[in-house]
């Protein structure tokens, strides 16, 4: 068994505005291992990009961490001072952003861009070194090397994306966030990408978060994954284990809700309601009032948020998992 | 590119020639008869003033007489100066632009760099309080009634502090003796000031390629020791150390109308600046330098204020074209004979020839400023960057 390379426990963040606290992540634990690519899904606004922004401690000035810890490669991350994070950030973690189209600066060359953060975690090697490292990344992402000598608007968005990815793995991080990586980017170049990032992660034995609102896309990426709703963790487990035996409402709907391209055809599902508010949290079950078909225990509240082991390694919050 | 600069030029030609055209009609339509202010004029001889007219055609039906100046204009004939007779325009102007150009070159670099720090640092210091002082006193100095302010620093440090000259470039009597003009010293002033700050610039180009940050740094720095060392020995070596007393008192004279109309200019480009800045730190490419661990410093000014520079370069280029017409109120305010006081002068008391060539001569500096404006925006930026067409 290889070792976790990241594991987060019992996270707490919100957002402090003027109406109140935002509960955005709420005790979110999981781990991840050495070369394991984990997936992070759930609909929009549920945490899954607040997660990922407080895993490199970037998150917008309003953001406090209450509670909990983030452990990466053995050391503590929140509380670290700005100076401290800098030489962590993108040498042992980075990030690919949504939407790849604004991730680069406007007015300076590609290749520069990813000299520049070579340059700030190594800053001894030449010029040839770097520009040879860009090479190699580029050749690995799937791309001509006369692209560093470009402006971001004169490439596609499929070549931007190339060029985050190679971004992404110019330090050699230990671990890689994927924040929604293909969201603007068309069906076609979508599937190149997934495969892009695919071989990246198995040739250079990455770790990689991948986080996503599409379940079809976390099915074909990940070994592990975890589903959110409102702020927390409802299911975890192997991706092969959730997908085939789904324990939490929301998770099932989620599942019934994605076409088959294959097998025979059933009608969708679709799920009503709004997903609730997150100002000042939520007592017991988050997911009771949208519930098609609640369990006793879930319509009158009795069960706090807790996830149990269902199976080994698979884990659903206990409030729901007897629902319909 | 060349192809560009040579339709641009064309286009150019054609705009001024409606410019000229158009201000020869206006000055035509100022009531009563301009040149009978040239027969009042004690210099000039009966039969000199018969051929000025003949020459110039001004006893000819409008419509000959705007031919004919527009021809003898390009031809690079302005004609004579109605109250200076011997005079021509070109000359006057000769003498008065270098010493607008030395003082409104100074303004407009000092009031661009600090309007621009001030705006960067306003932007990302967004929300403190020093921010919100400092922005209070921008608003105030960008919407303060110019003449009023001038007056008041006028008063208080030239008449009640004493600390510095009020009105005029140079002590008359220092001058008294001096083997040369006060054009010299300006115009080898103005090439001191051209040559250092190209220096600078190579010196910054030049540096670009180098990868390692510090190193780079420390080759600026010692760059500017450089520059800064051949300076001090070039003002105290031959020709120079004999001007240096000279450059001195200009120099002293220019400090006031500089820190004045600095004052009121920087505001607008801060102001700017710090808007441009705030809208570009909420793009995302700014959380990826963040998340890539780029130091703050580097982020606020090579990829925050990098890419808000476009807007404020736009605006500053057209506060140089005011340089020469703007000028007008500075120079009469601290009596400083530069091509404001001119201009005025030559309008008050229509003396035509000099005013249309001056005018002219704020035409072709505007138009050549928007071309020098529409060029830098392709090295900035490189998104509208022109491609030769074909």
């Amino acid at each position: 068994m290889s070792k976790d390379i990241l594991v987060v426990d019992n996270l707490n963040m919100h957002y402090e505005t003027l109406e109140g606290k935002v509960m955005a992540v709420n005790n979110v634990t999981f781990s991840v291992k050495e070369g394991e690519s984990f997936g992070l899904v759930g609909e929009s606004g549920c945490g899954k990009s607040s997660v990922a922004s407080t895993l490199l401690q970037l998150q917008s000035d309003n953001a406090v961490i209450s509670s909990g810890s983030i452990k990466l490669d053995e050391k503590e991350l929140v509380g670290m001072t700005e100076s401290e994070l800098r030489k962590v950030r993108w040498n042992d973690i980075s990030i690919v952003f949504q939407g790849a189209m604004n991730a680069w600066n406007p007015v300076i060359k590609i290749g520069e861009q990813i000299r520049e953060a070579i340059r700030e975690h190594y800053p001894s090697n030449s010029k040839k070194e770097n520009t040879e490292k860009i090479s190699e990344l580029f050749k690995i992402v799937g791309l001509e090397d006369s692209i560093m000598d470009r402006y971001p608007h004169e490439l596609s968005g499929g070549m931007k994306q190339r060029a985050v990815i190679a971004l992404a793995l110019s330090c050699d991080p230990k671990i890689v966030i994927a924040d929604e990586p293909t969201t603007a980017l068309d069906v076609v170049i979508q599937d190149q990408i997934l495969k892009e990032i695919k071989k990246v992660q198995e040739l250079l034995g990455l770790s990689l978060i991948y986080i996503s609102h599409d379940i079809a896309v976390i099915a074909e990426m990940t070994d592990n994954m975890a589903v959110m709703y409102a702020g927390s963790i409802v299911e975890k487990g192997p991706t092969a284990s959730i997908f085939s035996n789904p324990r939490h409402a929301y998770t099932r709907l989620l599942l019934e809700s994605t076409p088959s391209v294959v097998g025979e055809k059933k009608k969708l599902r679709a799920l009503d309601g709004e997903p609730p508010s997150l100002i000042n949290g939520l007592d017991a079950c988050a997911f009771s009032p949208r519930c098609p078909d609640p369990s006793d225990d879930c319509k009158n509240g009795n069960l706090e948020m807790k996830l149990i082991e269902i199976e080994d390694g698979h884990w659903a919050d206990q409030c729901c998992v007897n629902c319909g | 590119m060349v192809e560009y600069i040579i339709r641009r030029t064309l286009q150019m030609i054609v705009v001024f020639f409606i410019f000229l055209v158009s201000s020869y009609l206006l000055f035509n339509a100022i009531p009563g008869n301009a040149f009978s202010n040239l027969l009042l004029n004690p210099n000039l001889p009966p039969d000199a003033y018969q051929k000025v007219l003949e020459t110039y055609g001004l006893d000819k039906p409008l419509g000959e007489r705007v031919q004919l100046y527009v021809v003898n204009f390009f031809k690079g004939d302005f004609g004579y100066s109605y109250k200076y007779f011997p005079k021509t325009p070109i000359e006057l102007i000769a003498e008065r632009l270098p010493r607008t150009l030395m003082l409104f070159s100074v303004v407009n670099i000092v009031a661009f760099y600090t309007g621009f720090f001030i705006g960067k640092i306003l932007a990302w210091r967004r929300g403190s309080k020093s921010e919100t002082w400092i922005t209070i006193t921008s608003v105030f100095s960008y919407t303060v009634f110019y003449p009023w302010f001038a007056l008041m620093m006028l008063w208080f440090f030239g008449y009640k502090m004493g600390w510095f000259p009020i009105g005029k470039f140079l002590y008359p009597e220092k001058w008294y003796d001096a083997p040369f003009d006060s054009d010299v010293i300006f115009s080898m002033m103005i090439k001191f000031t051209l040559v250092v700050s190209l220096l600078q610039f190579f010196a910054y180009t030049a540096t670009r390629g180098i990868e390692a940050l510090s190193s780079r740094r420390n080759i600026r720095f010692a760059s500017l020791i450089a520059i800064f060392i051949g300076s001090y020995f070039y003002w105290n070596t031959g020709e120079a150390l004999a001007r240096k007393p000279y450059a001195a008192d200009i120099a002293y004279h220019m400090i006031l109308p500089v820190m004045v109309v600095t004052i009121v200019a920087f505001a607008g480009t801060a102001l700017l600046t710090r808007t441009t800045m705030m809208e570009v730190l909420k793009e995302d490419y700014i959380l990826t330098a963040r998340a890539k661990g780029i130091s703050q410093k580097r982020i606020r000014d090579r990829h925050a204020a990098r890419t808000a520079l476009l807007p404020v370069v736009t605006s500053f280029i057209f506060t140089i074209v005011t340089i020469i017409d703007g000028s007008v109120l500075t120079e009469q305010i601290f009596s400083w004979p530069g091509m404001g006081q001119l201009l005025l002068q030559a309008v008050l008391e229509e003396d035509i020839p000099v005013a249309m060539a001056a005018f002219s001569f704020v035409g072709v500096f505007a138009l050549i400023a928007h071309l020098i404006a529409d060029i830098s925006y392709s090295y900035l930026d490189p998104r509208i960057r022109v491609k030769s067409q074909g």
